[in-house]
């Protein structure tokens, strides 16, 4: 089974500590989400769990074999069409042409892609079908735990709803433990086993809240109730009050990439 | 039964004339289609050709020979061996000096691109270089090589040079990096992120900088070979003042404006579409 436990992380960039001595334990088939307002850490820190950065101090314990990782914009390689986009971790892998189709209809296939979206490049694809290829493309390294970075924050709301039952449906099925990236209450509410609260200068993880339930098994109405119900948690102050403009200038969040985005 | 209506010729008959209606029908369309992407450059051109024929009426053959004395002067030019040779010569010199503008030029780029501390230290040199007029460099080359094929090989290197060079590193530095993190996460190594990700925005995006460069070397070119008197279109044009063969000087600049139409078809324009065919909403 799958785990991850990430001790006493601390990072930072151009000399600006973004994170600092944060500990997570992510327990074997565990869902957690991690929420935290703009600006704490948490793109960061889904990039030290997927390998993208490597932390300035502190270590990580991967007990799994492979991962898979999905981003916010879904960063395909826009030149390569919707089946070579998928491929793509297997052709880094050496993997051969036989053996990647396979592994690519079975993917495109456990998100619902139909075979003539497989041909078409991402500038063809709506957004929700470009969700829909970075999540294959997670798929298709067949991995135990999964790392998702805010994947559907761009999403409109009917269409982030059927990517949460797609990866809910998927969990379910592959029973994979992961990271999940959000700054969302109801989708942390919705998707995961346990939701852990970054400190808003990522000085640490505050605390854990943990929906009552299984995901997949919750109600709208028991969703709902524990998210009304926990937004007077001092826990989530800093979530539901924090003024973006009182965060420091270089901590305004960059979507161009980790290493320039905390 | 399925077998029998696949084969019936009279079911075949009438999805043949069924098809050739639908090609007479969007007959109309594609004409209008190609009518409007070749019209205008047509009527370019015959605008260009009117003005040159009036100007030719209004000064004489002897100032401005008319467009067709001038085809006539190319045809004979290109008749003998003599024509040939320039213009393979003026040809092989922009290729080879372009390929060292490449190599040198764009591989500095590169390496400036990834380390700030080489762009920082190469980017007064890059500007220097951009500033200097190609006559000066002409007039350098001749002093410091002779009048020889290297100087005007040298001449179109340092001209295009820098060019290429803030080309790179612009396409170094413009490229998608979240693009080469989403590798790292699925276990890319520096190199393959390089190679897989990386060099194909970086080559996309020099397409239009290597079709700019290779204008002005030919440019170059022509100029250093008029200079120095080295064989080629440009030594030839120099033949044709000294001769006062306007003719044969004009029937030059079009062998240059072919060569360079040439380069660019058959080398510059593909490798321009195999590497950024993904940026064009059709490609």
């Amino acid at each position: 089974m799958s785990g991850l436990t990430l001790a006493t992380i601390s990072h930072a960039f151009a000399g600006r500590r973004v994170l600092d001595t944060v500990s997570l334990v992510i327990r074997p088939g565990e869902l957690v989400a991690l929420v935290g307002p703009s600006g704490s850490g948490k793109s960061t820190l889904a990039a030290i769990a997927g390998g993208v950065l490597k932390p300035d101090r502190g270590r990580i314990m991967r007990r799994y074999a492979r991962h898979g990782m999905v981003f916010q914009q879904a960063r395909l390689l826009p030149w390569a069409d919707a089946r070579d986009n998928i491929g793509f971790p297997l052709q880094l892998a050496g993997m051969g042409a036989e053996r990647i189709a396979a592994r690519v209809q079975a993917a495109a296939e456990a998100v619902a892609l139909r075979p003539d979206d497989l041909s078409k490049r991402p500038d063809a694809l709506s957004g929700g079908m470009r969700a829909r290829v970075a999540i294959a493309r997670a798929l298709v390294v067949e991995p135990d735990f999964l790392v998702f970075d805010e994947p559907f924050a761009a999403l409109d709301p009917a269409l982030r709803r059927r990517m949460q039952d797609l990866v809910l449906s998927l969990s379910g099925a592959r029973g994979f433990g992961g990271l999940f990236i959000t700054h969302d209450l109801f989708e942390a509410a919705r998707l995961a086993h346990r939701i852990a609260v970054l400190d808003r200068q990522g000085r640490g993880i505050t605390g854990s809240l943990t929906p009552p339930g299984a995901p997949g098994t919750r109600s709208e109405a028991t969703i709902f109730g524990f998210v009304e119900k926990t937004r007077d948690d001092p826990l989530l102050r800093d979530l539901v009050n924090v003024d973006e403009r009182a965060l420091p200038l270089e901590g305004a969040c960059d979507i161009s990439g980790f290493r320039r985005c905390c | 039964m399925m077998r029998s209506m696949r084969f019936d010729p009279g079911l075949i008959r009438a999805r043949q004339r069924e098809r050739l209606a639908e090609w007479a029908d969007m007959l109309p369309v594609l004409a209008g289609r190609a009518a409007w992407r070749i019209g205008p450059p047509l009527i370019g051109i015959a605008l260009f050709l009117a003005l040159w024929q009036a100007a030719h009426l209004q000064y004489g053959a002897f100032i401005l020979p008319s467009p067709w004395q001038t085809v006539a002067a190319t045809v004979t030019a290109l008749s003998g061996l003599a024509g040939w040779a320039a213009l393979g010569a003026t040809l092989a010199r922009v290729l080879l000096a372009l390929g060292l503008s490449v190599v040198i030029g764009g591989g500095l780029g590169l390496l400036s691109g990834y380390v700030a501390v080489i762009r920082a230290i190469l980017a007064p040199v890059a500007i220097i270089l951009l500033g200097m007029p190609a006559t000066a460099w002409v007039i350098l080359t001749m002093i410091w090589f002779g009048p020889s094929h290297g100087a005007i090989l040298f001449t179109i290197a340092i001209v295009t040079g820098p060019i290429l060079y803030i080309g790179t590193v612009d396409a170094v530095r413009g490229r998608d990096r979240r693009l080469e993190d989403m590798a790292a996460s699925f276990g890319a190594s520096a190199l393959a992120r390089f190679h897989r990700v990386a060099l194909r925005q970086i080559l996309a995006a020099l397409g239009p900088v290597i079709g700019i460069a290779l204008a002005l070397g030919f440019k170059v070119a022509i100029m250093a070979e008029l200079v120095t008197n080295v064989a080629g279109l440009g030594a030839e044009m120099a033949r044709a003042r000294a001769q006062m063969d306007i003719d044969m000087a004009l029937a030059n600049v079009a062998l240059a404006v072919i060569g360079l139409l040439l380069i660019e078809h058959l080398l510059i324009r593909p490798l321009q579409s195999r590497t950024g065919h993904w940026q064009r909403p059709d490609g």
